[in-house]
């Protein structure tokens, strides 16, 4: 089904469902955007090509979350169970939604169900913002999604001139949309038209055919020194990276919290052992943990890629290391290892 | 391609070709005309993605620190990178002897955010010229002027010209005016207390921990950043106000007497945070207490790494 909702009715939108929703939408934070709950001096950012510079998935995976409180005195543990109110989270690039559907296979496996993850995903109706205009370091097609790929999404919406055009694909999403009138079959038409231009503006960006065997193959190649040297080992990538999940958990014993903090393999002290051994004592094997883990071991674990071609990470390298071209030189490597060290 | 970068290219070939350097740390050109990337040549033959402009935006002395001593290296050093190396040789990080400076009397790094700020960010070209730089936005030519669009630490700099370098590329600069260093200082300093707070909160509350202001700087080079020690943890890792306010100030104390205002770290951070008001006041103090700025020569020890009988004030740190 796909709804009709004109652009100039959107703030008041947003602030009917405010009444029973807790509303996110991208907003105007310094330079740059952010998601944030919508109030009435919100400055909305839903018309920037580009998605939010700080990743959406921290809604559902907080940088720095408490997880229980404990008192050493009275030997008592307190689980800091979450209830969120109903949340909807508006105007979500596809490339951040599906991030958010891949880390479903971390979060809710059924064998290891992170309860401060399901909690939010539960309460939460995910609308995305369709991109007509793909930015030039964005790469979704390339990863084996789109500018209107659905996954994870309660609804999309395709914007045509002062109106969007929301398709919706789950019950939760639609008892948003009800009141509003239905595209006809011609509308619909110039929608799909609209989606199908914008995924084919959208070259290659390198070439994913054997990626991952090549990749395998030449683990312990030269390759790996070449496209780290001018890395600085900072975490802008992994940090905004839609799909990075990794945390430590550490005790702030001065506060009683055990906390979870988002962490990343491009640290050196992610991978030091209490020993005092480092098996990742380098960037070029912290550089190629990320490629591999996005590249190779994702594709071992659940068949996809675990990167969604968000851009971020090239946006905002402060070296202007770009993932695309890393893999474009490796998809030109030999696969039976000859460039092997 | 600009007269400095034929220059420029003609002496790195000449430092490989006759062995007198190992390798160069220069630019090279990317795919995004906006970010020339840190390129490490080791071969002559490399050279056809050189790069060099304004928008080479990262002090390389970051990299100096990664290499074995008696490695060979040649690299590019503006003012602010001058100062930079020296430091570093200074602190022994890398002998004299094993470097080679190829100086840039340097006219200030362009962000580019303050363009894309104005203009967008789909950028698909880039030309500068002394007085004006230009973007293709969206097939459009955009122009600015360049003091409209350089790096607020450039707007700033005192030094533009390098400091000890073995050969230099261009006339050496008029010195930038002292009084205009103070701007950011000063006005952080005419605030009340609580404004002061108000803004550092503003700032370091934003911070995400992802340390690329520390990376960023050649002077963070310590083996184990006291915020990396685990055993026991001296700092929080949240990004709670106790763990960003804690990193941003012990971040600028410790670079006391060390920073050389390059302002590497604001150009590194991906949330805009300002940190350069902290360490141009630092700055200011070693220079008023100490008579001491950073890099200036490669001999005097840092005040706070230098012990003297003489001391007039009789403390040890």
């Amino acid at each position: 089904m796909m709804y009709i909702l004109e652009k100039k009715n959107i703030d008041q939108t947003l602030t009917d469902w405010s009444a029973k929703y807790k509303v996110f939408a991208p907003q105007k934070v310094e330079n740059f955007s952010q998601f944030l709950p919508v109030e009435p001096s919100s400055e909305l950012a839903l018309d920037n090509p580009h998605n939010t510079r700080y990743p959406p998935k921290a809604l559902f995976l907080p940088q720095s979350e408490a997880l229980l409180k404990y008192n050493r005195q009275l030997n008592k543990l307190e689980e800091l169970i979450i209830a969120p109110k109903p949340r909807i989270i508006f105007g979500i690039r596809p490339c951040d939604a599906s991030a958010v559907s891949l880390l479903d296979t971390v979060f809710h496996t059924g064998e290891y169900d992170d309860p401060y993850w399901i909690a939010r995903r539960d309460a939460t109706i995910l609308i995305g913002m369709g991109c007509k205009e793909p930015c030039q370091t964005c790469f979704c097609t390339t990863v084996g999604y789109g500018p209107f790929n659905h996954d994870g999404l309660d609804g999309l919406i395709t914007e045509v001139d002062e109106t969007y055009f929301i398709e919706v694909f789950t019950e939760k999403g639609k008892q948003l949309f009800l009141d509003l009138p239905v595209a006809s079959e011609d509308q619909q038409r110039i929608v799909k038209s609209i989606q199908t231009n914008a995924e084919e503006k959208m070259q290659p960006a390198f070439d994913t055919t054997n990626l991952k065997q090549k990749l395998d193959q030449n683990f312990e190649s030269d390759y790996w020194s070449k496209i780290s040297e001018s890395c600085l080992g900072c975490g802008v990538c992994t940090f905004l990276c839609p799909t990075c999940f990794c945390f430590d958990i550490v005790d702030e014993v001065q506060r009683n919290e055990r906390v979870r903090n988002w962490d990343t393999c491009m640290f050196k002290i992610y991978s030091q052992e209490a020993s005092g051994h480092n098996p990742r004592p380098t960037r070029v094997e912290r550089t190629r943990q990320r490629i591999m883990h996005k590249f190779s071991y994702w594709i071992d674990q659940i068949g996809k890629i675990g990167c969604t071609g968000c851009g971020r990470c090239i946006r905002y390298c402060p070296v202007g290391l770009d993932i695309r071209a890393m893999l474009k030189t490796a998809s030109t490597l030999e696969s039976e290892g000859i460039n092997a060290r | 391609m600009s007269e400095i970068k034929v220059k420029l290219k003609a002496e790195i070939q000449r430092l490989l070709n006759e062995d007198i350097m190992d390798m160069v740390i220069a630019f090279k050109k990317e795919d995004s005309p906006l970010r020339p990337q840190p390129a490490f040549f080791k071969n002559p033959d490399e050279l056809e993605d050189l790069e060099y402009n304004s928008l080479c935006q990262n002090n390389l002395a970051t990299y100096l620190t990664r290499y074995p001593q008696d490695t060979r290296i040649g690299i590019i050093v503006r003012g602010c990178e001058s100062r930079s190396v020296n430091a570093l040789i200074v602190e022994k990080q890398h002998k004299r002897e094993n470097l080679y400076m190829i100086g840039i009397p340097c006219h200030g790094i362009i962000d580019v955010r303050k363009i894309i700020n104005r203009t967008g960010e789909e950028i698909s070209d880039y030309s500068e010229d002394q007085d004006e730089v230009s973007v293709l936005f969206e097939g459009q030519e955009v122009k600015f002027p360049r003091k409209e669009v350089l790096h607020d630490s450039c707007l700033r700099c005192v030094h533009p010209n390098p400091v000890n370098a073995d050969i230099l590329l261009d006339d050496p600069l008029p010195e930038g005016d002292p009084a205009v260093v103070r701007q950011a200082v000063e006005s952080f300093e005419t605030m009340d207390k609580d404004e002061r707070y108000a803004l550092f909160r503003h700032e370091a509350e934003r911070c995400i921990r992802c340390y690329a202001c520390r990376e960023a700087c050649p002077m963070c080079y310590c083996t184990e950043c006291f915020v990396d020690h685990a055993t026991p943890r001296w700092s929080e890792s949240e990004i709670s106000p106790a763990g960003t306010h804690a990193w941003h100030i012990i971040r600028a104390f410790h670079l006391a007497g060390r920073c050389t205002s390059c302002g590497a770290c604001e150009r590194a951070c991906p949330m805009d945070i300002k940190m350069t008001y902290l360490t141009d006041k630092l700055n200011e103090n070693m220079l008023e207490e100490y008579q001491f700025e950073a890099g200036m020569d490669d001999e005097t020890q840092p005040p706070f790494a230098s012990f003297n009988l003489d001391d007039k004030k009789r403390f040890v740190l």
